[in-house]
Order: C-alpha cells, then sequence, then structure tokens
C-alpha cells in the first residue's frame, strides 16, 4: 500500500517509523488497477513478469543427476539478493518509468529475468534476452533507482537491470540475439 | 524496434557519451587556458584555419553530438509526447543529420581555410 505518499511494505512497516506529525494517510499502490478501498489488482504487474519470460525452462528431467553450482560461483553469486524477490510491488509502484510508459516491464519483472538470466540450468536465455530488450524493457530505464530506494527487502532491482543492458549489448555485437 | 536495436542503440549512446565526456574536458580546458591574456575572433581564427589536429578533433566532436543526442531525444518524445514507432525514428534520423551539417559548417567555418 501507499502510507503518506510512499509505496510500502505495510504489514512490516512500523507506525512510528512512518508517521508524520501523528498523521497517517493510506492509500492502494500505486500503478496498478484499484479493485476497491485499498485492493488493487496485481494481474498487470504478474503479466510483465510473464512477458518479461520469468518462467524458469530447464533442460533436465528427473531422470538426470542434480545441476551442481558451486555455492561461490560467479554468475550465481550475481543473483544472490535478487533471488530474494519477494513479488510486493512496492518497486512497480515507485517507479517512475511505468507511469510514463505503461507498457514498461518494471523493475521487478527485469530482475526475475536477470535472476533467471544468471541461472545456469536455464536454457532461455536467447528468447528471454528479447522479451526484456524492447522498447518497454531494460534499455527504458534512466537509473533513476526509486526501486531500489524503496525495496523492502534491500534488493537493487537497478543493478539486474544493468546486468541485462550488458547481456544484451554482448549478446546483440556476438549476433546471438 | 526490436531488442538487438535496442542494445545497439544503448551501446552507441554510452559510446558517444565516452567520447562527449573527453572532448567536452578538452574543448573547455582549451577555452579556458586560450584567453588567458585575452583574444579577438580574428586572433583565434588566425591560430584554428588550416589546424588539422583541430579540424579532426571538432569533427569527432561534433558527430558524437549528432548521435548522441537523437538517441536521448528518442526515449524523452516516448515518455513525454507518446512518440513511438518508425515516424520517430524517421524524424530523429533527419534531426541527427541537421544536427550533423549545422555542426560540420561551423567547424568548417573555424577549421578551414589556409592558416
Amino acid at each position: 500500500m501507499t502510507v503518506n505518499g510512499v509505496a510500502r511494505w505495510t504489514c512490516r512497516t512500523h507506525v512510528d517509523a512512518v508517521a508524520k506529525g501523528g498523521a497517517l494517510e493510506v492509500a492502494p499502490l500505486g500503478h496498478l488497477p484499484v479493485i476497491r478501498d485499498l485492493v488493487t489488482d496485481m494481474a498487470p504487474f504478474f503479466d510483465k513478469w510473464a512477458r518479461a519470460r520469468g518462467q524458469f525452462q530447464g533442460a533436465r528431467s528427473r531422470h538426470d543427476d542434480f545441476a551442481r553450482i558451486a555455492p561461490d560461483d560467479p554468475q550465481r553469486r550475481q543473483v544472490d539478493a535478487g533471488i530474494e524477490c519477494i513479488g510486493c510491488g512496492v518497486c512497480y509502484a515507485s517507479c517512475d518509468l511505468v507511469s510514463w510508459n505503461p507498457a514498461y516491464l518494471g523493475p521487478a519483472a527485469l530482475n526475475r529475468a536477470w535472476t533467471l538470466a544468471c541461472d545456469a540450468r536455464d536454457v532461455a536465455t536467447r528468447e528471454r534476452l528479447r522479451a526484456v530488450g524492447g522498447d518497454a524493457g531494460c534499455h527504458a530505464c534512466h537509473t533513476q533507482m526509486g526501486c531500489t530506494e524503496r525495496c523492502p527487502k534491500k534488493l537493487s532491482p537497478t543493478a539486474g537491470i544493468a546486468g541485462l543492458k550488458r547481456a544484451l549489448a554482448r549478446a546483440a555485437l556476438k549476433g546471438t540475439l | 524496434m526490436n531488442a538487438r536495436g535496442e542494445a545497439l542503440l544503448w551501446l552507441t549512446q554510452r559510446m558517444s557519451a565516452a567520447v562527449l565526456a573527453f572532448c567536452v574536458l578538452v574543448h573547455l580546458v582549451t577555452v579556458i587556458v586560450a584567453v588567458q591574456g585575452g583574444l579577438s575572433a580574428a586572433e583565434i581564427l588566425g591560430r584554428t584555419r588550416g589546424n588539422v589536429a583541430g579540424l579532426v578533433f571538432y569533427t569527432t566532436f561534433v558527430m558524437a553530438a549528432a548521435v548522441h543526442a537523437p538517441i536521448g531525444l528518442r526515449a524523452t518524445l516516448g515518455e513525454w509526447l507518446g512518440w513511438r514507432g518508425a515516424s520517430r525514428d524517421i524524424a530523429l534520423v533527419l534531426f541527427a543529420v541537421l544536427l550533423a551539417g549545422l555542426g560540420l559548417r561551423a567547424v568548417a567555418g573555424v577549421f578551414g581555410g589556409a592558416a
């Protein structure tokens, strides 16, 4: 919800940390359709996760051995924080780009795409990079870092978006997009 | 525009930004140092005309600006005016040509001709 004009993870926010002069104004989460009172429809938010190809796509079956990813694997460590996203929508409501470009996928969907792009088991990287590289994808981000500032889990979707930009640039130069 | 095109535009803008950062720094330092003792327009032109290094440097500067500015403007037009699609890109290519034309004309005026 929005508390005193700022998107917050409301059930974990202490009133005395955000109340200004004893006043508290609560409103629905921004950038999402309001169903009623404080309830928003999260469907557009999660639809964008799907459009960013946020689904894991592996190539192994249950008959194969486990994929072995070392804890100190550099690629895996890049997303140590990003995989902790709880999908609360605070970053999405805090992003100005979403209001300027309603088709923009948003920080959470792009963070999800980044965690999968760094997943050695996933085999859909090419399709995912194509999905997040359009006019409404990672290149639309201005690095204003509203998402990173407001994330209640202290994650940095901005860093993930920057990672996607670099990955796309490399793929474009190699001609593998 | 497809993902590859967007990625290449992004890369081009970053590269042109790096060139511009260098050029702006050199330009400002040169201007500040050159005018220390006071210079007339005729004295400046006397030094610049026929200067090949200056011609190359400022041609690079102009071309970097002509590439960089329209890519940035592309995002601004999309977000502020909702102008997207091929018509925007065509208009911005024309804008880039205009910037390059005006800039190169100025470079030719300052650095062209005999010393």
